[in-house]
């Protein structure tokens, strides 16, 4: 009798669990994805922000399509829900920061990297990333964040990670650091009520920081490793192993969509507009990240000596089976 | 009777937005992150003359209905199944306090797991919750059958089906009723929340995108629209209910809303 209720409860749970698993067989088989006269759609999940305009930018210029690549660019909210979606088959590649993918190798997670996604600009003071402070604010450089609440958006993470860093170069202790978790959209309103003393931050929200008179007093991103690789492109190992040559072709045009957009920052501040809602006075102001078509793995090595030092893995993270 | 309730409804609701605009505008919140009534609805304006605007209310309104078609359906036959075979009700009364008080918010890894950042994903959330609304109150409707009408009934020779039809369904409507409107507000806000947490599209993805592009008033004109979804649904769930119970005496004896 209980088997009744459970299995009328669970139904939506059983039906469309079926269907997902059929999909699934379909796109393992062939050539993966659904292949129709020699084009295979992939659907990617992405996080609606700046870093990834050259999949949006190569997709406009036809790089994926003359390699036989149909983008669906799914846009999914942060990392949380596009790692399990790539793991089980939903994407076929996802975006994902370095430390969460670092994270999830030393969790033996059966994902791996295919290619850049995005990376600092070199340029200390003016990257897409910093720790932002409000306007007035007594603290003037890293060291001074000792003891201070500083928002990240995601605890135990690359925020957390490169602040302490920052700390550390400016000749701090970052052991008295309270990190505070929010999202990056709402660090402009907390750093200006001083609900934190200071934020670490990205662009669009940065930009506001500024326009509201506020100030950056490190490039954190940057102290790690001037050329650090933030976020890349990650697909499933299985996936991988079934469509070496999907894979492959998913990686060139995604390189070349990278150098494109890199040489063309007017074009990638106009395909921010078709997906993302950022103001036209914002859109001026920001600072847009580098693209390199290839990660730069002394940077991630650095980044995962950090993560480890910060106590972010239970094992240390392996680069060879992560990396491209 | 109806006019002075419309307009004093008006009057509510302008009063509202006089609010929300001299708030800002006197500085009480910083206009930054709490824009005027005004620009909020110039956004508003803005949004609605955009065609993936009503795609994504499209997507929303999709999920709702389909959700709540679902549910409905599903509680009200396994509610009925339920109530009209003791045995069952006994079996399952501990498994449903146990499953119903299950936040469906808390499925979202699970639906994203199977599903992705798809519509499916949001009908899971969506069923999950809106079931539970449904089932309770038909059990109730059917408990509160009067057993005179029903060993009536049963004298006179009725099968089941019959005493279902004409003795169980007029007792447990009003009940029905109640829980197709609970289930319907249910299922509009966990539309929008699994569409805004998981980024399936829809206006939900719509608010999340405008939030993390920093554009404040298009956030805020979007959270209007979908308050303005529930009002319509509330309003639409009243009709409905109204239509159906005509002859039921909570009704007739009921001043009009």
């Amino acid at each position: 009798m209980r088997r009744l209720l459970i299995g009328l409860a669970a139904g939506t749970f059983l039906v469309a669990a079926t269907s997902c698993g059929s999909s699934d067989g379909s796109d393992g088989s062939g050539d993966g994805g659904k292949a129709s006269g020699g084009t295979t759609t992939v659907k990617v999940g992405v996080i609606p922000i700046i870093d990834v305009a050259p999949l949006y930018l190569g997709q406009k210029k036809g790089f994926y399509a003359e390699r036989g690549i149909k983008l669906s660019l799914t846009a999914a909210q942060g990392g949380a829900a596009i790692v399990p979606g790539v793991v089980s088959g939903q994407f076929q590649f996802g975006f994902s920061n370095t430390t969460s993918l670092l994270v999830a190798q030393s969790k033996d997670l059966p994902i791996e990297a295919v290619v850049n996604g995005v990376a600092s600009t070199g340029k200390e003071g003016a990257d897409f990333a910093a720790i932002a402070v409000r306007k007035g604010s007594p603290l003037k450089s890293a060291k001074d964040l000792e003891g201070k609440k500083v928002a990240v958006n995601t605890l135990s993470n690359i925020c957390d990670t490169s602040v302490n860093e920052s700390v550390r170069k400016d000749g701090g202790d970052p052991s008295g650091l309270k990190f505070v978790e929010m999202p990056f959209d709402l660090m402009p309103a907390a750093v200006a009520k001083g609900q934190v003393d200071a934020a670490c931050v990205v662009e669009p929200a940065l930009a506001t920081i500024k326009a509201a008179g506020g100030t950056t007093i490190a490039s954190n991103f940057y102290d790690v490793s001037p050329d650090l690789t933030v976020a890349m492109y990650f697909t499933s190992r299985e996936y991988a192993g079934k469509n070496p040559e999907l894979v492959k072709k998913f990686r060139e045009a995604t390189a070349e969509s990278l150098e494109y957009a890199d040489s063309h920052p007017d074009e990638v501040r106009e395909i921010i507009t078709t997906y993302t809602k950022i103001p036209a006075t914002l859109l001026e102001k920001l600072v847009l990240p580098r693209w390199p078509a290839e990660p730069d793995r002394a940077s991630i090595e650095r980044l995962a000596e950090l993560g480890q030092q910060d106590g972010l893995f239970k094992k240390t993270p392996d680069l060879d089976k992560l990396l491209p | 009777m109806r006019g002075e309730g419309a307009l004093l409804g008006a009057a509510g609701l302008a009063g509202l937005l006089a609010l929300c605009e001299a708030v800002p505008r006197l500085g009480l919140v910083e206009d930054e992150y709490f824009p005027p009534a005004s620009r909020v609805a110039d956004a508003l304006a803005t949004e609605l003359a955009d065609d993936a605007f009503w795609t994504a209310l499209r997507d929303t309104l999709t999920g709702w209905a389909i959700g709540l078609a679902v549910a409905v359906a599903a509680g009200v036959l396994v509610g009925v199944l339920i109530s009209v075979v003791p045995l069952l009700r006994e079996a399952t009364a501990s498994t449903i306090e146990f499953l119903r008080p299950i936040p469906s918010v808390a499925l979202i890894p699970l639906a994203v797991l199977l599903y992705g950042t798809e519509l499916r994903s949001v009908l899971l959330l969506v069923v999950y919750a809106s079931f539970w609304q449904v089932l309770i109150q038909v059990l109730y409707g059917v408990q509160d059958v009067d057993p005179v009408a029903d060993e009536t009934a049963r004298s006179y020779g009725l099968g089941n089906w019959a005493r279902i039809r004409h003795v169980v369904w007029p007792t447990a409507l009003p009940y029905v009723m109640t829980g197709v409107r609970l289930a319907a507000a249910v299922a509009l806000i966990l539309a929008v929340t699994a569409e805004l947490v998981i980024g399936a599209p829809g206006l939900g993805a719509r608010i999340a995108v405008a939030q993390s592009s920093q554009a404040v008033p298009e956030m805020y004109a979007l959270v209007v629209v979908t308050g303005l979804l529930g009002l319509a649904v509330n309003v639409g769930a009243r009709t409905v209910e109204r239509r159906a119970l005509a002859w039921h005496q909570s009704v007739r004896g009921e001043v009009a809303v």
